[in-house]
């Protein structure tokens, strides 16, 4: 049996820890960047290192940002007393395509999941806590999956963040069943963000 | 409704086969092993996509090919559609199916399996009310799927010795899921009921009095925090043990026949024709919900019957639309369209 090279080897076992790809796959885009002009794989590389370096989490919401704190948190206009919990940045992004919503965001980092073993320590529930405690949030709106991960996750906060007295609302179910945020499309999201329903 | 006609390309043992049945009783007769339960197979197929013999794609392909084809037409009315589905081998061997479906296609089928919704465990009932249900709530199938979902989820959690606020999301969501699963096999359990007592009788012959209950911990409750309440207090029990205890998926049906548990104490006869009762007491309850009446396809429905009793089931079942019937020996009704099947293929008797 034929061996790679060692960095065409290690190419490939690279890509292949990515998610959804597999050994073909991982191949086949090696030999595919082998092909390309050197300027445009070294914009690739370049590309990969400066978001590990240059990217860093918004320490007030979690989102992704190249600035502390984000341009969302930053921005004077945007309604402080309403927020919204999302489980992942790319849920946020999907919220702020509907162009409706102007409050402000919390990325959780995931949902409650058994099966992955994620409990509410995993998540960024405590920080939450601490950002209603200095009270300027009116109402929170739990924007967390359909699915039961993010259901059980919705009722999990909706029963912690009840005592402090805010409004709690949950969007409503329009969105496709098993479906996720940010596949959902943007009138989906915006009638799910209108009909929002007192929840807990 | 009913099937127009239909066409077989390497289906089981049918190497092509070009069919065009009754639109009312279909008798289709042969020896065993010919292909009469495969034809079936293939108008089930045809009809909701699915095998009500195996979940395994690939038992549908005739063997050592690596694609199978089902097409035909279906009626309704004055609507018409043509419907095509297929299985083929992928490249890494996994099976997969395609085709477009027909919304207002409904199918019911009778077959020796059925005698478990008698002589099984509790498994086989509930799967046996979950069909009904899906049948004639179009939501049932797809809240029986997240209930699995969340049950899954709530077994796992328990396991790790959770506290009071971990469980919460998760008995909610048992609860309100559970509770709309409960309602639903109860309703379909009571419209089953109600053609029952009039079918067990005219197949029968006799004046017994028949009686299928949903049988639940929850007792008649029908709201979500009955079942909650029934979860808080086996709690310390689910930990334990690290599995849910109440819900839907613990429940069963109770069959009686004149007050007598059937399960346990019906002959060989009364069970067979408790099971076949059963499926023609769905008939009415899903043509109503769905608009057009099933399909009916009754595999080998007479056989351990006696000769009146046939005779009655002969009756009853010409009062529902298209009927497929097989047999292993030639029938002869009155106004029945005969095939005789052989090895694969298929000629008017
Ligand atoms: N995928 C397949 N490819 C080819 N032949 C198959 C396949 N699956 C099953 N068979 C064959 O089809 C034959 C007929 O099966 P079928 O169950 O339809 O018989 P039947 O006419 O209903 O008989 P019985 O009266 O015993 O119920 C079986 O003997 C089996 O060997
Ligand atoms: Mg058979
Ligand atoms: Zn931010």
């Amino acid at each position: 049996m034929a061996y790679y090279p060692e960095p065409v080897a290690r190419l490939i076992d690279a890509l292949q820890r990515l998610p959804g790809i597999g050994p073909k796959t991982a191949q086949r885009l090696t030999f595919f960047l082998l092909k390309r002009p050197f300027d445009e794989v070294r914009e690739l590389s370049e590309a990969l290192v400066a978001v590990k370096e240059r990217i860093v989490q918004c320490r007030t919401c979690f989102n992704v940002t190249d600035e502390d704190p984000c341009r969302i948190c930053a921005d004077p206009v945007r309604d402080t007393g309403l927020l919204c919990i999302v489980e992942e940045p790319n849920d946020m992004l999907a919220m702020e395509r509907t162009g409706e919503f102007r409050g402000r965001y919390h990325v959780l980092g995931g949902a409650l999941s058994p099966l992955d073993g994620i409990g509410p320590d995993d998540l960024k529930v405590r920080e939450l806590l601490a950002r209603l405690d200095a009270g300027r949030t009116r109402e929170v709106i739990l924007a967390t999956n359909p699915n039961v991960e993010g259901e059980a996750t919705a009722l999990y906060l909706a029963k912690l963040l009840r005592p402090l007295g805010v409004r709690i609302t949950r969007i409503a179910r329009g969105l496709p069943v098993g479906g996720d945020l940010e596949y959902a499309d943007q009138v989906t999201l915006s009638k799910a963000l209108e009909g929002r329903r007192e929840i807990g | 409704m009913h099937i127009g006609s239909i066409q077989l390309i390497e289906f089981r043992n049918y190497r092509t086969l070009s069919y065009t049945p009754s639109p009312r009783l279909n008798l289709l007769t042969g020896p065993n092993a010919q292909g009469k339960t495969n034809l079936l197979e293939a108008l089930a197929f045809l009809l909701v996509g699915r095998s009500f013999r195996t979940s395994r794609l690939g038992d549908l392909a005739r063997w050592g090919e690596s694609s199978a084809a089902v097409s035909g037409e279906l009626r309704r009315q004055d609507t018409s559609r043509t419907i095509r589905r297929t299985v083929r081998m992928l490249e890494d061997s996994r099976w997969q199916a395609a085709g477009e479906s027909c919304p207002w296609a409904r199918v019911i089928v009778f077959g020796w399996q059925d005698l478990s919704i008698l002589t099984g465990m509790p498994a086989a009932r509930r799967a046996f009310i979950d069909g009904v249900a899906g049948r004639i709530y179009p939501s049932h199938l797809p809240a029986l799927g997240r209930y699995r979902q969340v049950l899954a989820r709530r077994n796992l959690l328990l396991r790790t010795r959770p506290g009071e606020a971990a469980l919460a999301p998760w008995d909610e969501q048992l609860a309100a899921v559970g509770t709309e699963l409960i309602d639903r096999r109860r309703r379909a359990t009571a419209m089953l009921q109600t053609e029952l007592a009039r079918i067990y009788p005219a197949v029968s012959g006799e004046r017994h009095k028949t009686e299928i209950r949903y049988r639940t911990e929850l007792g008649e409750a029908t709201e979500p925090a009955a079942l909650l309440a029934a979860i808080a207090r086996v709690r310390r029990d689910e930990i334990r043990r690290g599995q849910s205890l109440v819900g839907p998926h613990r429940d069963d049906l109770v069959l009686e026949l004149d007050g007598i548990d059937a399960r346990v104490f019906g002959s060989r006869g009364q069970q067979r024709l408790l099971a076949l009762s059963l499926r023609l007491a769905e008939v009415l309850p899903v043509r109503e919900a769905a608009g057009t009446t099933p399909v009916l396809l009754l595999d080998d429905a007479l056989s351990e019957l006696d000769g009146t009793v046939r005779g009655h089931v002969l009756r009853e079942i010409q009062t529902a639309e298209q009927v497929f019937l097989t047999a292993p020996e030639p029938l002869r009704v009155e106004g029945a369209a005969r095939w005789d099947l052989r090895a694969g293929g298929l000629c008017a008797a």
